[in-house]
Order: C-alpha cells, then structure tokens, then sequence
C-alpha cells in the first residue's frame, strides 16, 4: 500500500521546523556579534584611557558599549531558549499530523461507519489544536522578546553615533577613534538587519 | 490490500491471520498480523510497522470492532513488529502492549507512556483474554535477545514471530504450507542468518515440542499446520544457526 497523500508533501511544519532553524541561525549569528562588540568596547576603553582628556566621553560611551553587548548576549540567551522549545512543539504538531494523516488514511479504507474512529479524529484534532495553540503562544512571546532586543539596539545605535561625535574631539587619537566608532555603527547596523529577519519569522503559518 | 483471515473459531474464540499485501511498497517486507479474539476482547500480535497501519486496521475492522481491542503482543522490539504503536493508541489510547520487560525502556520511542506496557518477565507469563489465558512462551535470541511467542492452549495455536518465517516469492502467495519440502527453502536462508545461538534454538525446540501445537504462525511467510508444525521443529532443531552462509 502506498503512503498517505499527505505524507508525500512535506507537512507545513516541516517548514516550521526551518523556520527555528533559521531563527536559530540568525540568533547564533547576533551572539557572535555582541560578542565583537565586547571586544571591540573593551579595545575602545583602553584607547580612551590612552588618548587622556580628549577622550573621557569616548571612554564612558565605550563602558556603555560593552554593557549593551552583554545586555544583548542575555537576551539572545533567552530567544535561544524560546527557540529550543519550541522544537519540543513542532516535533508534537509533526508527529500529531503524521499520525492524523495515516489515521485518515485507514478510516478512508475502512468506512466511516467503523466504530470509534469518530472519537479518536475527535481527540487527535483536539490534540493538533493544543499542540498549535502552544506553539501560537510561544510565537508571541518570541515577537514580542525580538520587539524588546529591537529597541535595546536603537539604543546601541545612539550609543554608537554618540561615540563618533565624541571621536571627533578625541585629538591626536580622533582618527583611531572615529574607526572604532565606525565600527561600533556598523556591527549594530547588522544587528539591525538580523533582527529584522528574526522579527518576519513566524513559528506559526496563519 | 491485505484481508483478514479466518484461520480458527470455536464459538466466539477466533484467531484471524491478516496476512499477504500484494498492494505494499516492494521496499517493505511482507508481514503477518494475527488478531485473537474472545467474547469481547481482542488481542493484536505483531501489529506491524507504520507503513502498514491503514491496511492492517482495514483488513481488521472488516472483520471485527476495533475499539474491542483490548491489547497488542509484541514479540519483540523490530520497527516491522511494532512501530504502528503510536497509531494504535492515537485510536485507542487505553491499549495494553505485552512486551519483554527488555523493551520497556526502547519501545516508548514508538509511542505510548508508562502505563501502555506491561513487561513480560524472560520465563513468559500468562496473559488474559476474555475467558482465555495465553502463555507468553519465551523465545530469546530467536532472534531478539528479549523475545516471546504466544500460545493458545485452547486453540493450540503457537504465534511463532520470526521462528518458522519465509520469505516466500510473489508466485507462493498460499495462507498455509502445501508442500514443507519446497516451502521450507524459502525459510533457510532467514533462519541461518537471524537466528544467533543454537543452544537458544534447542532450548525453544525441547519447549515447543511439549506443547500440543495444531499450527505454527509466524510473522512472515505461510502457516504450518498438523504434521508440518513438527517436521518444522525437527528441521530447525537440525538447522546449523548463526552463520552468515553455508
């Protein structure tokens, strides 16, 4: 016998599964560039330092830097953990419409009359809403904690265009400064763009 | 598509083989489902992998109401015996799965909770039906290290699992063997392969042979019955195990 129709088109949330698999990627790539901009705030504390007077507001900036780096690695860490559970509620979607669909597929070779296929469709749609409404719900909250890390990055990028005007006072030191503080611009600015990715993701198709 | 048999009946004791799928993917092996049935009870031995679930559970509605399912045997923990677990209990949530006590821990993995399996202990057990009581008669290493087949002392009737298997062409597609000599040939190179230990073999074979056995039912391949269920045995107990060839 051949398999189910439904089996042979890959289910919607195979696509879901790609989806955290994506948000994954995009979450893992944000890490890594908090993780620069630590460094990169660290390095622009010690110029600062170096540079004396002419840099002090370059160096608290710099200190400001390196909180919101580690302020977004925190945030990133509880995206991730949105992310890997909601594995745990895909794989449920998935192994409830496989076993649906070949339900299905029984209950069509055997007649609707058979008794208690009634009940057990019943109970497996119910188990699929469930399943789906965890998953909705879980889907809120990651828009919701992307919409939060959204605006903790336009405060990074304040920060980041605050540091290239406190570069241009920086003396003999300005133009190392405004490298760094272009630098700083441009990691946030792809922080930007990621975040953006992640903030079109959806867990859940309508 | 497959069709359940009628291979037993005294009154509302039967035993019905859903055996032969000429309609399955020729990637997947043939496999024999059993459904013993009392009064308002039923148990389902070797209920098959989830590729076949639809055939099977239409080939057994035709012939009875699922939902008097009561239980499922597994003889052991293979994918073609029982990774239709999950769908079974999808229909019938309270299912009881027999199983050795070794795949307790495995066979949730296909579905079902706690709850689900009752472990069968390694000297076997005796397992309710309705008016009947079954023997879960133990078959380690024949070929699973946790393995069991079921006997029914009242329709003599032993549910072999893989022991007496045959991998018949399209062209021996008969529910019974009619002629041992030509149908054993097929089983040969099965039994040589997955069965690893002799002395497990003559241990199974001392066990059986105490029994009143009127047919033999395996998983795979046709049913013995009356002599050919001895010369089965007798042939088995001769048969050089545990060998890739030769």
């Amino acid at each position: 016998m051949n398999a189910p129709e439904k089996l042979k088109k890959p289910p919607r949330s195979a696509s879901e599964l790609t989806c955290i698999v994506r948000v994954n990627e995009e979450i893992k790539s944000i890490v890594a560039t908090a993780f620069r901009i630590n460094l990169m705030a660290l390095n622009a504390i010690f110029l600062a330092k170096r540079a004396g007077n002419a840099a002090l507001g370059f160096g608290v900036l710099s200190n400001e830097l390196r909180r919101f780096a580690q302020d977004l690695t925190h945030h990133m860490a509880s995206l991730r953990d949105m992310t890997s559970g909601s594995v745990g509620s895909v794989t449920g979607v998935v192994q409830q419409q496989r076993n649906s669909a070949i339900l299905l597929q029984a209950i069509r070779l055997s007649g609707d009359g058979v008794p208690g296929v009634r009940e057990a469709r019943k109970r497996g749609a119910q188990r699929l809403a469930e399943q789906h409404g965890r998953l909705r719900a879980l889907d809120l909250r990651l828009r919701a904690a992307v919409e939060e890390t959204q605006q903790l990055v336009e405060l990074g990028g304040v920060l980041a265009r605050s540091a290239k005007i406190e570069a241009a006072y920086g003396g003999g030191f300005s133009p190392a400064l405004m490298q760094v503080s272009t630098d700083f611009a441009e990691v946030i600015a792809q922080i930007k763009r990621s975040l953006e990715v992640l903030g079109k993701e959806r867990l859940v198709k309508d | 598509m497959k069709q359940a048999h009628c291979i037993y009946q005294n009154d509302e004791h039967r035993w019905l083989a859903i055996a032969r799928d000429a309609s399955k993917p020729g990637y997947l092996i043939d496999t024999n489902e059993y459904l013993v049935m009392d009064g308002e009870q039923a148990l389902l031995c070797d209920p098959g992998g989830i590729e076949i679930f639809p055939a099977v559970f239409s080939a057994l509605s035709a012939e009875c109401d699922p939902t008097k399912l009561a239980g499922i045997f597994a003889s052991h923990q293979d994918p073609d015996i029982i990774s239709s677990l999950a769908l079974w209990l999808e229909f019938k949530p309270d299912l009881k799965c027999y199983t050795s006590w070794l795949w307790q821990s495995f066979l949730p993995h296909f579905g079902g909770s706690e709850s689900t399996f009752v472990p069968i202990p390694d000297p076997g057990m005796t397992i309710r039906l309705g008016s009947l009581e079954l023997q879960a008669i133990p078959a380690h290493y024949l070929h699973s290290s946790g393995n069991h087949h079921l006997y029914d002392p009242k329709a003599k009737i032993l549910f072999s699992g893989d022991v007496g298997a045959a991998l018949l062409p399209p062209d021996q597609g008969g529910l019974y063997v009619e002629d041992f000599s030509r149908h054993i040939r097929h089983a040969e190179g099965f039994h040589k392969r997955w069965m690893g230990s002799d002395r497990a073999k003559r241990d199974w074979c001392e066990r059986v042979s105490r029994l009143e056995i009127d047919m033999m039912v395996p998983q795979h391949g046709a049913i013995y019955q009356g002599p050919d269920v001895q010369r089965f045995i007798n042939w088995f107990a001769a048969l050089e195990v545990g060998v890739l060839r030769g």
